[in-house]
């Protein structure tokens, strides 16, 4: 029997009308396969899709392509191209689509030849051509191409006419129909009922409420709802005209890209899915739980570079000691050459749904066992992922069709859903990562490699990794994880940041002191986050004196000062309202880098005044009486935003980024320096406001003005170019403030890219230059008489704070969760041995030499 | 980035992402221009299907990072035929993907003449897929006339970066040549005379091509 591939603009035109051929054949069907659509199911034709559809049901006897219209007759030609058509006998079929479908179907079922199929086919028109041919002429020949029924019309006719006149919303129009619909409650709802016997579609629409939108977790909890009640039920994002999809599918739901403030449209088939409807509506309009602020978890993840040449390089403080665990390396990438025969291909598929249980049951084990709750619902999350059906399904589709290898096929399927997500921008972008994830905890199973990502112990480890990406590092439980020492990454790198966020001492750019022959499962090690010291085989003595370090430590309080009393208040980096609680716990005394973007992430446009005064209250409210030192949007070709797009960059951190933005948008940062003012007039926190990126007098008078035009009362700008710190004397003649920016002040003086590992050692704070860059900055500042902060990392490193003070830095910002250590450092210091340690560190001609002989300063003490 | 073309004159493989790059950046910028070419004659959907294509494109290149030319040419060309959905997708797609058959295998750096051979093979291929010829207001109309341009700047010597400009000026010719023509393929085809008077979506596209190949080209 002769194979038949469906190629069709629409898929729902291609099922309808092969449910219509199939119903012409009860028994011996023929091999049929659609192909329709284009990527993300857009109206439209692809030619890849047909040739699969081709090479699915190809057999002996050949097959026949009956397409639709235009495009799709070129994506079929194009299709030959794309297979090996030597194998098979392929005819494009002419013959109009509905009836030519048909009467192939039946034909080939029959057992007709290629060559007899195509014909019947292409004369299916025959039929009703003869009919009208027959009918009486002009008169009746009219009415039928007219839509208005009329006396004469058969009562069958008729009737349909009156169901399509009764305004019975279909699947299709609903989007429209609904929202003229729309009550004060901000949802709306009914029962719809469809003309019998279809069933009714119990609805519902909701506004999603929370910042994150539909993300991983919560489609992973609708699926499984959906899943597990046998109801059908689709959601469509009806603000971006996304869907419906099968909210059955984690993956599908994520494919949506719904957003804060998208409505969505919850839709059940049959009256029994109504209070599922209900439920899942409730779930969208609370948001799922989460807060309409929350601010988003980093996903970008680290560069993987080569292995640094220079010392092991402390990044997060403290001095701890215990057993190696260690994190597998990555996932080699599976072979695309490789192919399965044919005859094997089918328990080669099969493997991808044992491999996918496995993977499934021991995350879903691990989710119960795990501490925290967010960890817990990151595990579960990612066990949805696995689970779904459409990546399963697309996984093996790529055995059985293209014959690649199991593994192969789930890399090839998620790397394309991966491109399809991160096509979409946002929320969608933002999941890749997870999707990685899961491609490679399949793959290892599937390859018997170890599993990626942080083993589970309950036993305290030191985790020695050849990178983390930011993921990994999020989930780590600083009461069993003692400490990090990683191969590659930089001070500036995601791990350190995040080390020092959860309060983990952490070395980076060990090399290969890191490698598994030095430090191999279970050896003891000590290490030293302040200086970089790592010690294999601690001594017994050793080891119980960083106990004893550790535990005094934590006794101490927030405020800022040198043990002889002069005051340098600490305070802390936010990112939103969520860090609040945590910098007031942490004691800060006020904020010194309070980052907008998280108000702008997600955005199609830029966010309404009233939406960002009500984000800058929210964190102004939490600070009454201290300082909040407020940085303008941060965005460009290396942070990009959808409203501000610079384009591409062949070097975006020298590109359009930061205060530059305004330059082609000025209205977006008036808007937001409005915002400001107005929330800093209705709370009580005295808010300062810095631009980032300022490198000349000209921007800094320009954005001075601009700001206290709007009604800004302290103005200042971030010190991060090299033009800038050698011009601060000048700069602070215009502004009231400067904030030191060291992460790109580093990068810059060095010119080295801070996301390359394999520069770590150039991109330290620690190097002479870059000290005497900042003391370019300060000593103009003193010259100015106007305050100089710190807000980078280099603030967060205790030794380092110590040189900062002393080089005349007045206040020191950072991760709230460093500051008691910074604090420790610091009350352990004079003023006059700040100074000292500035003197020896700037004279010193390495970073290796500077942080030594600040260290001797320190231990004299 | 310069560094891997310098001053040899020749078609890198990051003249090819930036020539993609570029492209993606013109039909998003004129997604609603695109559009609304396609509305007058057509189906209103060639801005956005060709904005999601290139979208997917440059994702695709920027997750798979492609060695040489001709897998970029492929990767794009298939990428394109996947997610474009109208006509646009198999023509394009064809046209990147015969670019891809005429690049020897392996190759990262091309002489201006290779250059053009590949060219050429993609224009034969987007006859093929279209039969269309000179004058029935297609995509054709702009690629063609862009082609012997580029052909004619470098038989006389001239660099790549002026048969880059060459080539932009003339498909913007070709494409405002198709305003007066009657459209004798696609769905324009349907409106007869009606579509007298209209720019060709297609070869508006087709200039944007261009004129992303001509800035791609002036760094080499």
């Amino acid at each position: 029997m002769i194979g038949i591939v469906v190629v069709s603009h629409s898929p729902r035109l291609a099922q309808a009308a092969l449910e219509l051929a199939l119903a012409m054949v009860p028994g011996k069907r023929p091999a049929i396969a659609l192909a329709a659509g284009a990527d993300g199911d857009v109206i439209g034709t692809d030619a890849s899709r047909v040739a699969a559809a081709i090479e699915e049901v190809s057999s002996p006897e050949g097959v026949l392509v009956v397409s639709d219209l235009g495009s799709a007759t070129m994506s079929a030609e194009l299709a030959l191209e794309l297979i090996d058509s030597s194998s098979t006998r392929v005819v494009l079929s002419d013959a109009p689509f509905v009836e030519g479908l048909i009467a192939a179907v039946v034909c080939a079922a029959g057992g007709a030849t290629l060559a007899d199929v195509d014909r019947e086919a292409s004369t299916a028109l025959r039929a009703k051509r003869a009919q009208l041919a027959a009918a009486p002429p002009s008169p009746h020949t009219i009415e039928h191409t007219d839509t208005r029924p009329r006396d004469g019309d058969s009562p069958s006719r008729y009737r349909t006419e009156q169901v399509d006149r009764g305004g019975v919303p279909t699947q299709a129009d609903s989007p429209l129909r609904h929202r003229s619909e729309t009550t004060t409650s901000g949802h709306v709802s009914g029962t719809f009922g469809s003309p019998s016997p279809s069933p009714s579609s119990p609805y519902r629409t909701e506004i999603l409420p929370n910042a994150a939108g539909l993300h991983a977790r919560p489609a992973a909890v609708i699926a499984t709802k959906v899943a597990q009640s046998g109801e059908q039920v689709t959601i469509t994002n009806a603000s971006a005209g996304r869907g419906p999809v099968d909210a059955a599918s984690t993956m599908l739901l994520l494919s949506l890209g719904a957003r804060q403030g998208d409505s969505v449209e919850i839709r059940g088939v049959g009256e029994s899915s109504s209070a599922l409807v209900s439920e899942l509506a409730e779930l969208v309009a609370e948001g799922f739980g989460e807060t309409a602020d929350g601010a988003a978890t980093p996903h970008s993840v680290v560069a993987r570079a080569h292995h640094s040449a220079g010392d092991p390089i402390g990044v997060s403080a403290g001095r701890r000691a215990g057993r190696v665990l260690r994190m597998p390396d990555p996932i080699t990438e599976p072979s695309a050459t490789e192919t399965v025969p044919r005859g094997d291909r089918a328990a080669a598929a099969a493997r991808i749904v044992s491999a996918t249980t496995s993977v499934v049951a021991d995350l879903t084990r691990r989710a119960e066992t795990a501490q925290a709750g967010h960890a817990r619902d990151v595990l579960n999350a990612t066990a949805q992922l696995t689970n779904d059906p459409v990546l399963v399904a697309n996984s093996q589709r790529r055995v059985m069709v293209e014959g690649r290898t199991p593994q192969r096929a789930v890399w090839d399927a998620v790397s394309h859903l991966a491109a399809q997500l991160g096509s979409l921008g946002g929320v969608g972008a933002e999941r890749v990562a997870d999707l990685h994830d899961v491609r490679d905890r399949i793959v290892a199973q599937l390859t018997g490699e170890a599993q990626p990502g942080v083993p589970t112990s309950t036993d305290p480890f030191v985790l020695v990794a050849t990178d983390l990406a930011p993921a990994d590092t999020a989930l780590l439980d600083p009461r069993v994880c003692l400490g990090i020492i990683t191969a590659e990454g930089g001070p500036t790198s995601h791990t350190a940041i995040l080390a020092r966020a959860l309060g983990i001492p952490a070395v980076v750019a060990a090399g290969a002191a890191a490698s598994a022959a030095v430090l191999s499962p279970g050896t003891l090690v000590l290490l030293d986050g302040m200086t970089g010291e790592i010690v294999i085989d601690p001594t017994p003595e050793l080891v119980a004196s960083v106990a004893t370090a550790t535990a005094t430590s934590t006794a101490v309080t927030g405020a800022g000062a040198t043990g002889d009393g002069y005051s340098v208040p600490l305070l802390a980096n936010i990112g939103g309202v969520s860090d609040v609680a945590v910098a007031v716990a942490a004691r800060a005394q006020g904020v010194g880098l309070f980052r907008t973007e998280f108000c702008f992430l997600d955005r199609a446009d830029a966010p309404r005044l009233d939406e960002q005064i009500a984000a800058y209250r929210a964190v102004f409210s939490g600070f009454a009486g201290q300082k909040v030192v407020v940085r303008t949007l941060d965005a460009g070709a290396d942070k990009p935003l959808p409203f501000l797009a610079s384009g591409h960059e062949p070097n975006p951190a020298l590109g359009v980024r930061g205060y530059r933005t305004s330059w082609a948008r000025p209205e977006v940062l008036d808007l937001q320096l409005t915002a400001i003012a107005a929330a800093a007039a209705a709370e009580r926190a005295d808010v300062w406001v810095m631009a980032p990126m300022i490198d000349t007098v000209a921007e800094a008078i320009e954005f001075a003005r601009r700001a206290r035009g709007q009604g800004v009362s302290t103005v200042g700008v971030m010190i991060e170019t090299p033009a800038a710190a050698l011009m601060s004397r000048e700069l602070l003649d215009v502004v009231d403030f400067a904030s030191l920016g060291t992460n790109d002040l580093t990068q810059y003086t060095m010119a080295a890219d801070r996301m390359l590992g394999s520069l770590a050692a150039l991109n330290d704070p620690w190097q002479p230059a870059v000290l005497r860059m900042i003391a370019a900055a300060t000593g103009g500042a003193e010259q100015a008489g106007k305050p100089i902060g710190v807000c980078g990392e280099a603030a967060a490193d205790p030794l380092l704070a110590v040189v900062l003070v002393g080089l005349g830095v007045a206040t020191l910002s950072m991760a709230p969760r460093v500051i008691a250590p910074v604090a420790a450092v610091l009350g352990g210091a004079s003023r006059a041995m700040c100074g000292d340690a500035a003197a020896r560190a700037l004279s010193a001609t390495s970073s290796a030499a500077a942080r030594a002989a600040v260290k001797k300063v320190m231990e004299s003490r | 980035m310069t560094a891997d073309t310098g001053s040899t004159g020749a078609v890198s493989t990051a003249t090819i992402i930036a020539w993609l790059t570029v492209f993606r950046d013109l039909v998003t910028a004129n997604n609603a221009y695109l559009t609304e070419l396609d509305s007058a004659i057509g189906d209103a959907d060639h801005g956005s299907n060709m904005t999601r294509g290139m979208d997917a494109v440059v994702a695709q290149v920027g997750s798979v990072a492609p060695e040489s030319i001709a897998e970029l040419f492929t990767s794009a060309g298939m990428t394109l035929v996947k997610t474009v959905g109208g006509a646009s997708g198999p023509l394009y797609g064809t046209f990147f993907l015969r670019c891809g058959s005429a690049t020897p295998a392996g190759a990262t750096q091309l002489d201006s003449t290779a250059f053009g051979t590949c060219l050429r093979a993609g224009l034969e291929g987007v006859v093929a897929r279209g039969k269309a010829q000179a004058g029935d207001k297609t995509m054709f109309d702009a690629m063609a006339p862009a082609l012997a341009a580029y052909d004619q700047t470098v038989g006389r010597g001239a660099s790549l970066s002026a048969a880059g400009v060459a080539a932009a000026v003339a498909a913007a010719t070709g494409r405002d040549n198709t305003e007066p023509l009657v459209a004798k393929k696609g769905r324009a085809s349907y409106l007869g005379d009606r579509s007298v008077g209209h720019i060709d979506p297609g070869s508006a596209s087709t200039t944007l091509l261009f004129e992303a190949l001509a800035r791609a080209l002036s760094d080499t």
